[in-house]
């Protein structure tokens, strides 16, 4: 636990240091500033009562007062500025670590969660930044500085400010760590309540057809008030312990302004050194009381900032750890691989995490067409995915345009082949800029027509601008598939990757697809299918078993 | 402005007296802090003067102590009601309105909720209900809480210590902290906005990013992807920074605001007292009061700060939340159950009778049906003997069920996934899997308690739809509609999964749209749709 926490500092914390300990000192000395106002105070009003009624005297006091405020403003201006450059450089720099790690080399943790990640969680390190430090800076001076004045005017106010300070943080302690784990239960369950929702509203055209409406919001409901009092319960707690800090400094305070009350009316004749506390020294110690207290419930509310860093940089450590998926090559925009078309595959084995895939030796050449025939879960889409690079050989070899796939070939070759996966998908975006995904600007009617998905767009309400659903809601199965070929007639390339192309598809449909498939071989491309159906791997030249 | 209005009257509305009970312990607690540091500095000064004089032992000096002691337990005290009964208070309201917000977004139409894309539509609202929050929480309530203690303080202060302190404090204190907090609201209005917009795209971005993650690699577009998101974050950044900017130079200014004020009532003070019109303990509450009041507009800062976010959220949340009425009529028995009567269609469907719907890709067969089943405008179409809009959504879904295109499972287990339709015994789970040819192979992964991941995975695409036809069937309307419900079987298991649906429903009007198997003789009549090209 403690290892683990050191680390979060050292990640977190230690990269901005300077910056927080300067705007620590900032901090600290705008602090200081106040004892100077109190005693601008306390000296004009003990002046009053002896006399010293003129405007001069009460001017004087008034100036060196608001000076001091001024000043006490800007140190604090400053200090800010410093926090939240320290803070927004933290954010970037995990921010741009992740946007460039987490497409390269998958995690599997969910796509959601590592947005979420990203753009909820990694904002809650900042409060940590920049109130914890500040906050323990203040608390190992301003206290002590302000209890030496206080003990130097009146040992008894020294030693109610003593007695009453230290109990703070063990209190603070004993209440913080149960609202810690409270507040941790709490996050968890508004993580799980999260998800049911999306859920509900990915069915909801389900949920409504089913009559469930009513019923899914009223459990809807039924869980929101949960968690409200499950809320409820940490925030009871949260609030006691800011309740018991505030407590014993009112406590604190009023028995100082009592104390001295007394002292000052002559019924009290001890706690001060020698000579008995004058009214200046009074107001001076009674103006200076609640600034004691003020830096120990600052660090307590810091706590639980601090509790929720920690936390969040739990989530990096983890992510940091998931086991990935890793690519070949950079994903990057390449020049096509030269060289006349071919591919080969010898003894090669794709490493997946935690799984290894032997692939059948295939030679392909311009214009073959060939199927790679199994039952479910022999491995047929990784063949595929091996292939185009997107996983890593454990060992063998594949040979692309007669040289090696490899980090240097991967991308080149990518950009001569073309892949429909089996999973529908659509980015949110227009469907003729998904169409196009090379951005080439050229005309998709011509591909649309050979992949038999002219009709599909022209019913669409807004034709090429519709944005379909992220499974291609607001089109069918057959075509969903039929606009994937599209798309991968418009990308070009001498080889067209197609797994299962014709799954879950009814007979007419699929021989619709198969046709499609045909036509586009006959623009001279080869083909390489992973299927299972016999009817689409009987038009293909060859066929490759592979066996669970 | 009329849209935050509505929401405010619908947070405030969800718990009116939770939030009364709230807002009348914030002007307590901030009186009586006003109260203690005054008394405190009164009695101090009083003490001293006293002493001085010489006069201590005639000097009352319980009273004055006891209110000191009252003032700093009571506050503590009411200090955690208040932040109790507030926070309460808004997490009803903000339940209230994610209900809302649900119940609404389960009334849009077809097309409107094909393109609901999960993630967007979730983490919008979730971000938009939680700007909310502050809204009253940071905005309202503490704003309220400030004026009314100003005002109570101010008839305090002309009676205690004379009208000059009274104005000095509320003359330098209410209009500087008004145009501050109202100049800060209007700089940080449209950036604020803009950064909660820019943060939101930046998540959808993320997750478009790794779910196309093998597409973008392919198409080598990987870095440009991840260039534009770079691009996003440093947008947001630059808002961010300016939004910091302004807010603490807001909160300087506040501070700012806070000492003139308390160096003005020692002014006050320090010019009655010069003119003898108080004694020196009189002269001195002003100053103590004035510091005390610090916390009323101190803490004001965030939630103006974050108004534009909040009246962002606003915006797109008001129009969500408006309700929707239907009119309910009791039922019309002698008519056919379906009727249609379409320039390019038109038939008439009794019970018990079962009608094979044809035609090519494109015709609008899945249109037709989404109208029948009210998600789409049904000109032409009646249910019963009236449009599907005449009746009401309850007692429509009991009779009209419709299998869509494309059906999604949640995740869970199947059984919760079948308990959607509502509650059955597992007799009638078993029964309806039967009759979507799919008990096998639910027996054999395990029963009716086997787990499915998010979206249903972990079933093929067409065991997944028998599952969500038999969610259908379980209903047992009086019409059911089926949208290709053979699409992916082989021709036996198709042939044999019309006839176990007849069975089931064997007083059902059937209404089905397929492209083979139209023979079948569970059909009656075909008819075929061309569409109106």
């Amino acid at each position: 636990m403690s290892s683990q926490r050191q680390r979060a500092r050292q990640r977190i914390i230690l990269p901005v240091s300077g910056d927080l300990k300067a705007a620590g000192r900032l901090a600290v000395l705008a602090g200081l500033l106040w004892p100077v106002q109190a005693a601008a105070i306390a000296w004009a009003v003990s002046g009053w009562v002896e006399g010293e009624v003129e405007p001069a005297h009460t001017l004087g006091a008034a100036l060196a007062f608001l000076l001091a405020g001024l000043v006490r403003a800007i140190l604090d201006h400053r200090a800010g500025a410093l926090l939240f450059r320290a803070a927004d450089a933290t954010i970037a720099r995990e921010r741009a670590a992740m946007i460039r790690r987490e497409a390269r080399a998958t995690a599997g943790i969910g796509s959601a969660a590592v947005a979420s990640l990203v753009v909820q969680k990694l904002p809650l390190l900042q409060p940590w930044i920049t109130r914890y430090h500040v906050a323990m800076m203040r608390v190992s001076v301003l206290p002590l500085v302000l209890l030496a004045l206080s003990f130097s005017l009146s040992w008894v106010v020294g030693l109610t400010l003593l007695v009453a300070g230290p109990l703070i943080p063990v209190f603070m302690a004993l209440v913080g760590m149960a609202a810690e784990e409270a507040s941790r239960r709490q996050m968890d369950e508004i993580g799980s309540m999260n998800d049911m929702l999306m859920d509900r509203l990915s069915a909801l055209t389900d949920i409504r057809l089913l009559g469930a409406s009513e019923r899914a919001t009223v459990d809807f409901a039924v869980r929101a008030e949960a968690l409200r009092v499950r809320t409820m319960a940490v925030l009871r707690i949260a609030f006691l312990s800011s309740t018991v800090l505030e407590l014993f400094s009112a406590i604190g305070v009023a028995l100082v302004a009592v104390f001295v009350g007394f002292t000052l009316l002559g019924e009290i004749g001890f706690g001060s050194w020698g000579s008995p506390l004058t009214l200046g020294e009074g107001l001076f110690l009674l103006l200076i009381a609640p600034e004691f207290f003020q830096p120990l419930r600052d660090l307590s509310a810091a706590w639980h900032d601090r509790a929720a860093g920690y936390a969040v940089v739990a989530d990096l450590d983890a992510l940091d750890a998931a086991e990935r998926a890793s690519m070949v090559g950079s994903g990057e925009e390449a020049e096509p691989l030269a060289g006349a078309f071919s591919l080969r595959t010898e003894a090669a084995v794709a490493a997946l995490p935690g799984r290894e895939v032997t692939l059948p030796d295939i030679v392909l050449g311009p214009g073959d067409a060939l199927a790679i025939i199994g039952p479910s879960g022999a491995g047929k889409t990784t063949v595929l995915a091996a292939i185009a690079g997107l996983v890593p050989l454990a060992a063998g070899r594949i040979s692309v345009c007669g040289s090696a796939l490899g980090s240097g070939t991967a991308d080149g070759w990518r950009r001569r082949i073309a892949f429909v996966p089996q999973r529908v998908h659509f980015a949110d975006m227009p469907l003729g800029d998904w169409l196009d995904p090379r951005g080439t600007g050229a005309d998709p009617w011509a591909a649309l027509r050979l992949a038999d998905a002219e009709g599909i767009v022209d019913r669409l309400p807004e034709g090429l601008a519709t944005r379909l659903g992220e499974t291609g809601g607001g089109v069918s199965g057959g075509e969903a598939r039929r606009l994937m070929l599209a798309r991968a007639v418009m990308e070009g390339g001498d080889l067209i990757l197609a797994d299962e192309p014709t799954a879950d598809l009814d007979t007419e449909t699929a021989t619709r697809i198969i046709a499609a498939l045909d036509r586009v071989r006959g623009e001279g491309r080869a083909i390489l299918v992973a299927t299972h159906d016999p009817a689409l791997a009987a038009v293909m030249d060859r066929q490759v078993a592979m066996s669970a | 402005m009329s849209q935050v209005l509505r929401i405010v009257r619908r947070l405030v509305g969800a718990a009116p007296w939770a939030m009364a009970r709230g807002a009348a312990l914030s002007v307590v607690v901030l009186v009586m802090g006003a109260a203690l540091l005054g008394l405190s500095g009164w009695f101090i000064t009083a003490t001293g003067i006293a002493g001085l004089a010489g006069v201590g032992i005639a000097f009352d000096v319980f009273r004055p102590s006891a209110g000191v002691r009252f003032l700093a337990l009571g506050r503590t005290a009411a200090r955690y009601g208040e932040r109790l009964l507030t926070h309460d208070a808004i997490l009803r309201a903000l339940a209230a309105l994610r209900v809302a917000i649900l119940r609404r977004q389960a009334g849009l139409d077809a097309w409107a909720l094909a393109r609901l894309r999960g993630e967007a539509v979730l983490t919008r609202m979730i971000s938009d209900v939680d700007a909310l929050d502050g809204l009253v929480l940071r905005v309202l309530l503490p704003s309220a809480a400030a004026l009314l203690t100003h005002s109570v303080v101010f008839a305090v202060l002309v009676w205690l210590a004379g009208l000059p302190v009274a104005l000095a404090i509320a003359g330098l204190y209410l209009p500087a902290a008004v145009l501050v907090l109202w100049a800060l609201a209007r700089r940080t209005q449209g950036p604020s906005d803009a950064a909660e917009q820019g943060a939101q795209h930046l998540r959808r971005g993320l997750i478009d990013m790794i779910r196309d993650r093998e597409a973008l690699i392919l198409t080598g577009r990987l870095d440009v992807r991840e260039r534009d998101l770079m691009g996003l974050d440093a947008a947001v950044r630059a808002e961010t920074t300016g939004l910091d900017r302004i807010e603490r130079s807001a909160g300087a200014l506040l501070s700012v605001i806070a000492t003139l004020a308390a160096t003005g009532a020692f002014l006050a003070g320090g010019w009655m007292l010069a003119e003898g019109r108080v004694d020196p303990a009189t002269a001195v509450i002003g100053l103590f009061v004035a510091l005390a009041l610090a916390e009323t507009i101190l803490p004001l800062r965030r939630g103006f700060a974050d108004l534009g976010r909040i009246s962002g959220a606003a915006r797109r949340v008001g129009p969500a939340i408006a309700d929707l009425s239907i009119v309910e009529r009791p039922p019309l028995n002698n008519a056919p159950v379906l009727r249609i009567t379409r320039p390019d269609l038109s038939l008439t469907l009794a019970p018990g009778e079962a009608l094979a719907l044809t035609g090519p890709s494109g015709a609008g067969k899945s249109t037709l049906l989404l109208a029948i089943a009210g998600l789409l405008p049904a000109d032409g179409i009646t249910i019963g003997g009236r449009p599907p809009d005449a009746w009401s959504e309850a007692s429509f879904r009991t009779r009209v069920a419709l299998l869509p295109q494309r059906s999604a499972l949640i995740a869970g287990t199947i059984r919760e996934n079948l308990c959607l339709a509502g509650g059955f015994s597992d007799a009638e789970f078993w029964a309806s899997l039967e009759a979507a040819q799919l008990a096998g192979t639910i027996r054999a992964r395990g029963g009716l308690d086997e787990r499915l991941g998010e979206g249903g995975h972990g079933l093929s695409g067409g065991q997944a739809r028998r599952l969500a036809l038999a969610r259908c069937l379980l209903r047992r309307p009086d019409l059911l509609v089926l949208d290709e419900p053979t699409e992916g079987l082989d021709d036996a298991t198709a042939a044999a999964l019309l006839g176990s649906i007849r069975r089931y429903l064997p007083r059902a009007a059937i209404l089905v749209a397929l492209h083979r198997g139209a023979d079948h003789p569970v059909f009656d009549r075909i008819c075929r749709l061309d569409g109106l090209r």
